[in-house]
């Protein structure tokens, strides 16, 4: 019902908009709308497994209303469905989907000419699942999230789009049906812990982005504290202590044209770091002396979340014509775990290394241009998967991939 | 040489795609299929019917219009069906700039059921049909591009009643009714690329049931071919041919 209430609001808001169109001109607009539809959909073949299908659907509608020169609101809609495709390993399953909706309301003021805040509020709703017959309603990790924004822009060169960007956002973020099943079958006693809210928390994010000439960067720091969820201590029972993540992120990148050259590179580095530590359990009902044994029936790791994370992308189009493309590129993302040690095929953890991940994607295509706000894309990936772990029971780690994939985009 | 460039990237993307064919087990994907519609029959039914379904708005200047599916719908799935249109108010025409309103529906029945009905001695009715009612508001954002956002009611029916009882999963069955029905929002964007010829593109969104459908279509003076695109379907993409005449 919120949806549909919300969804109204909308259509009102755009049903006035309009009535502005006809009786202003193009430059003195008082309502601005914005579309953006991308469709996607692509065929895999992973090395080891039946090939599958998989696609995306990214829709943003949004209205910039104008109130006067210096105050303007920009309200946006945004849906996002993400289907069954390759993932990162240490992620999800390659069948693993997902839904949402998105809400966010901007108030903007120039408050001189090189200065502009945006206040805001946003509120999300997203729906996970992982099997056909699953209804989103149940999903595990569905996920509803509302907080506030506020940001300022300072414009430092007006000719060559100098901004540096400063933005605080607040977050309010609910698990409704996440619960933990191990503590379900091993003490029904305790229903309050089990009983839904583990990983609620709150997620505040900082962060400072320049811009300057098609070049860009960023600083950011996140930090998520959870409400309910607890430690586990190193004897591997829950502790007093509740969890806190952080994560420290910086990238840097640009978008040129250099004759029929175009390129946006982006390379950005992670760090991750939670408190939270972890328990294997080889089976259920399994019980061990010595936690520290990387071979013992139960294994207790210590920092098993902390990761630092290389991304490097770059993406390259090569603009045959005005509207034919040929694009390829290169995507990298090497995480380094830096206390939790690899398994093997047997469960078993190996003390003398650390756990590493790398997945590589290469990429070719074609795009064309259909007119002057959509185009079109058929593109091949080639995905390798590479880890020193080799316990593969739940996730891949170690695979090779191939994707073709079509894509549609209109964006106005 | 620009060409040749071309191709060898062609090239380069297919052969691949061809030397991983054959590890594709397209007898395991084919059962696949069949045991997700045999899992949720009226949801795989309920896509074709989608398909019949007109969710863009009128041409401008246009009063009222017919549109009969012909593919997948009519054949090969013998979906009997028909949808009308009619503007309920033109753009701009009470006041300047208030948007175009128009609703639409339609009606559409399975015939193979009823030609199965009549040659079964066990079956006493069968039937298959649906109907859906929509209001498109669709609003001029340029001389060539139209916004659209609507709401649409649709429900597709499934009733059987037999002569005798039937052993299903170890229950005695002598009829069900059953159905598939969802509230949907829409929002979608219309291209003119020139005299009586249109593209759009279109999302629509069951609230109920969490139905996503994405509709690529271009149309002109008569017919409209589309792509939609199911995402959470058993066949996700559906080549749609519909038929249309607007006055």
């Amino acid at each position: 019902m919120k949806k549909v209430i919300i969804f109204l609001i909308v259509l009102t808001v755009l049903f006035f908009n309009s009535d502005s169109f006809a009786t202003t001109g193009e430059g003195s607009k008082t309502f601005s709308p914005y579309f953006d539809m991308t469709l996607s959909e692509g065929a895999f073949i992973p090395s080891d497994g039946n090939f599958f299908s998989g696609g995306n659907i990214k829709t943003q509608v949004g209205l910039l209303t104008k109130v006067n020169p210096s105050n303007s609101i920009f309200g946006l809609y945004n849906l996002h469905y993400s289907g069954p495709g390759f993932q990162p390993q240490d992620s999800k399953q390659f069948q693993d989907r997902s839904l949402s909706h998105g809400f966010n309301v901007e108030y903007r003021r120039d408050i001189i000419k090189s200065l502009k805040i945006r206040p805001g509020i946003s509120y999300s709703k997203e729906y996970r699942r992982t099997g056909a017959n699953e209804a989103w309603e149940n999903g595990l990790y569905n996920m509803d999230s509302f907080g506030g924004q506020l940001a300022a822009d300072y414009y430092f060169d007006f000719d060559r789009d100098g901004i540096l960007t400063f933005q605080y956002l607040t977050r309010d973020v609910k698990f409704p049906n996440y619960t933990d099943l191990l503590r379900e079958f091993q003490g029904a006693g305790y229903s309050s812990e089990v009983s839904g809210g583990l990983q609620d928390q709150t997620l505040n994010n900082i962060s400072i982005r320049p811009k300057w000439n098609k070049f860009f960067g960023g600083l950011t720091y996140i930090w998520q504290d959870y409400k309910n969820e607890r430690v586990i201590d190193s004897n591997g029972t829950y502790g007093a202590t509740r969890q806190k993540d952080e994560n420290i992120t910086l990238d840097f990148g640009f978008h040129h044209i250099l004759s029929i050259l175009e390129m946006y590179p982006v390379i950005s580095y992670t760090m991750h770091t939670s408190n939270q530590n972890y328990v294997r359990y080889k089976y259920l009902g399994a019980s061990s002396t010595n936690l520290l044994s990387g071979s013992s029936d139960v294994t207790f790791i210590k920092g098993n979340y902390n990761y630092n994370e290389l991304n490097l992308n770059i993406p390259v189009d090569l603009l045959i014509t005005s509207k034919w493309a040929i694009s390829g590129g290169i995507n990298i993302v090497k995480r380094d775990y830096t206390d939790r040690p690899p398994r093997n095929s047997n469960n078993n953890y190996d003390f003398n290394s650390r756990q590493s991940n790398t997945l590589t994607t290469i990429s070719g295509g074609i795009r064309k241009q259909l007119n002057d706000i959509s185009l079109f894309r058929i593109n091949y990936s080639l995905i390798v998967g590479s880890s020193n772990n080799t316990f593969e029971k739940y996730l891949p780690y170690n695979y090779t991939g191939n994707s073709i994939s079509i894509a549609y985009q209109i964006t106005y | 040489m620009k060409k040749t460039i071309i191709y060898a990237f062609i090239l380069s993307i297919i052969m691949p795609c061809i030397s991983y064919a054959s590890s594709i087990d397209l007898g395991a994907k084919a059962t696949q299929l069949a045991g997700e519609i045999i899992a949720n029959p009226t949801a795989f039914f309920y896509e074709f019917q989608q398909d019949l379904e007109t969710t863009t708005p009128l041409p401008p200047g246009k009063t009222y219009g017919f549109q009969t599916g012909i593919f997948p719908t009519l054949l090969p799935a013998t979906y009997a069906n028909l949808s009308g249109k009619y503007r309920l108010h033109g753009e701009g025409r009470i006041s300047p700039g208030l948007p175009q309103l128009d609703i639409a529906g339609g009606y559409w029945n399975m015939i193979a059921t009823k030609i199965a009905t009549e040659q079964s001695k066990d079956i006493n009715s069968l039937d298959f049909s649906g109907y859906y009612i929509d209001l498109i508001m669709s609003s001029s954002v340029s001389p060539k591009i139209r916004t659209f956002y609507g709401y649409k009611y649709s429900q597709l029916k499934a009733s059987l009643k037999l002569n005798k009882a039937v052993d299903i999963a170890g229950a005695q069955v002598t009829s069900f009714d059953a159905g598939f029905r969802d509230d949907f929002l829409i929002a979608g964007i219309e291209h003119i690329t020139s005299i009586n010829k249109f593209w759009s593109i279109q999302m629509n969104y069951g609230i109920k049931e969490q139905v996503l459908a994405s509709k690529i279509s271009w149309y002109g003076k008569y017919f409209e071919f589309g792509l939609n695109i199911y995402p959470e379907g058993i066949l996700v993409i559906h080549p749609v041919v519909n038929f249309h005449l607007n006055f």
